[in-house]
């Protein structure tokens, strides 16, 4: 019976998906629903410097991190769905789904680095 | 002895067939919503890192109504992500022993949600400029 | 009989020597607050069609024989009762993701098969007679695996999970709970020769947690849990398998 390399992306998608269940409803909300709302009303909330500021040493890696996770969380949810529905889920989608979360990780820690 | 001819329905439409299916699609799908907010916040990360200029016109197109209302979106999916996901959390704790008695699937839900809690004030108290 | 109640009961039929496809039959019977669907299976086979093929045995929820799709659900024909599905009809086809042999009966030989290579078992430590005494086991060394050992093999668990469904070589719920009943009792020491059929891509991995077969289990088995609490060993065994040449992959 082949041994399943299936362990080591679980355990990104698990950590990924404990973070987004911890943290994804205050990030989100924060983020994408008060910024904007206060922007309409005149106040800035994680302005350009302020942003640049919060992101500086160790907390501009965990945000590095948490992306990245929360990246792979949804590629393994995703290719298993591709497959759960039928569709032609296999070293393709693997490589597009876990491939653009890598890429997604990699870019963000570049723009991190380069702050 | 040859093997009798059998029959073997298929999987086609499966989820139709009950709403547990339908629950575990949903289930699922609310990672499309958690990974399309993660490449937003890529795409922020890159927008701050070009410069001024380039983070104003994402926190621009943040505030269109298309926007506001995905983040919306992906923020209902992330509550529900939430609540499904806490709520199986005990299912993957192993047989473990803590002060010679296993923990129970309530102590191990709220346990995880008080995490939630903190983690989350702890996040907007930082975000909002508050802490440290 | 005045005043009797009757339901219809649309029975999937096939039959491999004569039918390309199945088909819903209807048959209408009397039932009362007590008839269960087993026996409105049994009335129609004894009273109104001889050529209903369907299995059971001890009416009772313990042989696991009488298993099949009731309006959609996989359950236990005796545990159903007709009252439920009034003023019906009430469909009734053979288990969910299983070859169909005949009428009601599906083929179990690929699970049957499952069960033998997973050695679901207690593979004990050294040999021992009698004469050395009974084991000792505390309750909550018992507790630890009481629930994964109330399965009685009926498959309702197979119909409920669209991972079998999909692929067959999945080992699927009931095979992986009584595996992890056996890995979990203090008396067995057969972990490593079960390592493999756990750690495979057909083993633990290849559940998604739909979690609809613990809805379904007749006995609180909860096999969801059972796999899910094992990924985190399993984890542990395949970041070991670095280090070892043996990889934790176990006896094949």
């Amino acid at each position: 019976m082949r041994r399943s390399h299936e362990p080591l992306l679980w355990l990104l998608f698990g950590a990924g998906g404990l973070l987004a269940a911890w943290l994804g409803p205050a990030l989100i909300l924060f983020t994408g629903i008060l910024v904007p709302i206060a922007a309409e009303r005149g106040v800035t909330l994680l302005g350009y410097e302020a942003a640049r500021g919060l992101l500086q040493g160790p907390a501009g890696l965990a945000a590095v991190a948490v992306v990245t996770l929360l990246l792979f969380h949804a590629a393994h949810r995703i290719h298993h769905t591709l497959h759960d529905l039928g569709l032609p889920a296999g070293r393709r989608t693997r490589l597009g789904c876990y491939g653009a979360a890598v890429a997604g990780g990699a870019l963000a820690a570049a723009a991190v680095l380069a702050l | 002895m040859s093997r009798p001819r059998t029959y073997r329905p298929g999987m086609r439409g499966w989820w139709q067939r009950h709403p547990a299916y339908r629950r575990y699609l949903l289930r699922e799908g609310t990672s499309l919503f958690l990974g399309g907010y993660a490449l937003w916040l890529v795409a922020g990360l890159l927008c701050l890192a070009a410069g001024e200029a380039a983070y104003g016109q994402w926190r621009a197109l943040q505030g269109t109504p298309w926007l506001f209302g995905l983040h919306l979106a992906a923020l209902m999916a992330a509550c529900y992500h939430a609540v499904t996901w806490l709520r199986l959390l005990p299912l993957t704790v192993p047989v473990i022993r803590l002060g010679g008695r296993r923990p129970s699937d309530r102590a191990l839900i709220r346990g995880s949600w008080g995490v939630s809690v903190a983690l989350s004030a702890a996040l907007w108290l930082y975000l909002g400029g508050g802490w440290p | 009989m005045a005043g009797e109640r009757t339901i219809t009961l649309e029975v999937q039929r096939f039959h491999p020597e004569a039918d390309e496809a199945p088909y819903l039959q209807p048959y209408t019977i009397p039932f009362s607050e007590g008839t269960s669907v087993l026996e409105g299976l049994q009335h129609i086979k004894d009273r109104l069609d001889g050529s209903l093929t369907f299995r059971w045995s001890c009416r009772m929820a313990v042989c696991g024989s009488c298993g099949c799709m009731i309006d959609g659900e996989p359950a236990l024909a005796c545990r159903a009762f007709l009252r439920d599905y009034a003023p019906g009809p009430v469909r009734v086809a053979p288990l969910d993701h299983l070859p169909i042999r005949r009428d009601l009966v599906v083929d179990q030989s690929d699970f049957l098969a499952k069960l033998e290579r997973a050695r679901t078992y207690l593979i004990p430590a050294d040999e021992r007679t009698p004469a050395d005494g009974a084991y000792r086991q505390t309750p909550e060394e018992m507790a630890d695996y009481y629930d994964y050992a109330q399965c009685i093999n009926c498959l309702l668990c197979y119909a409920a999970c669209p991972q079998y469904g999909w692929d067959q070589a999945f080992t699927g719920p009931a095979v992986l709970a009584l595996v992890q009943r056996y890995d979990l009792d203090s008396r067995d020491a057969g972990k490593d020769a079960r390592r493999a059929v756990v750690n495979a891509d057909t083993g633990v991995w290849g559940c998604t947690l739909v979690g609809y077969c613990s809805e379904v289990c007749p006995k609180g088995v909860d096999p969801a849990r059972a796999i899910n609490q094992r990924k985190p060993a399993s984890v542990a065994d395949y970041l070991l398998g670095w280090l070892r040449p043996s990889g934790g992959e176990g006896t094949p």
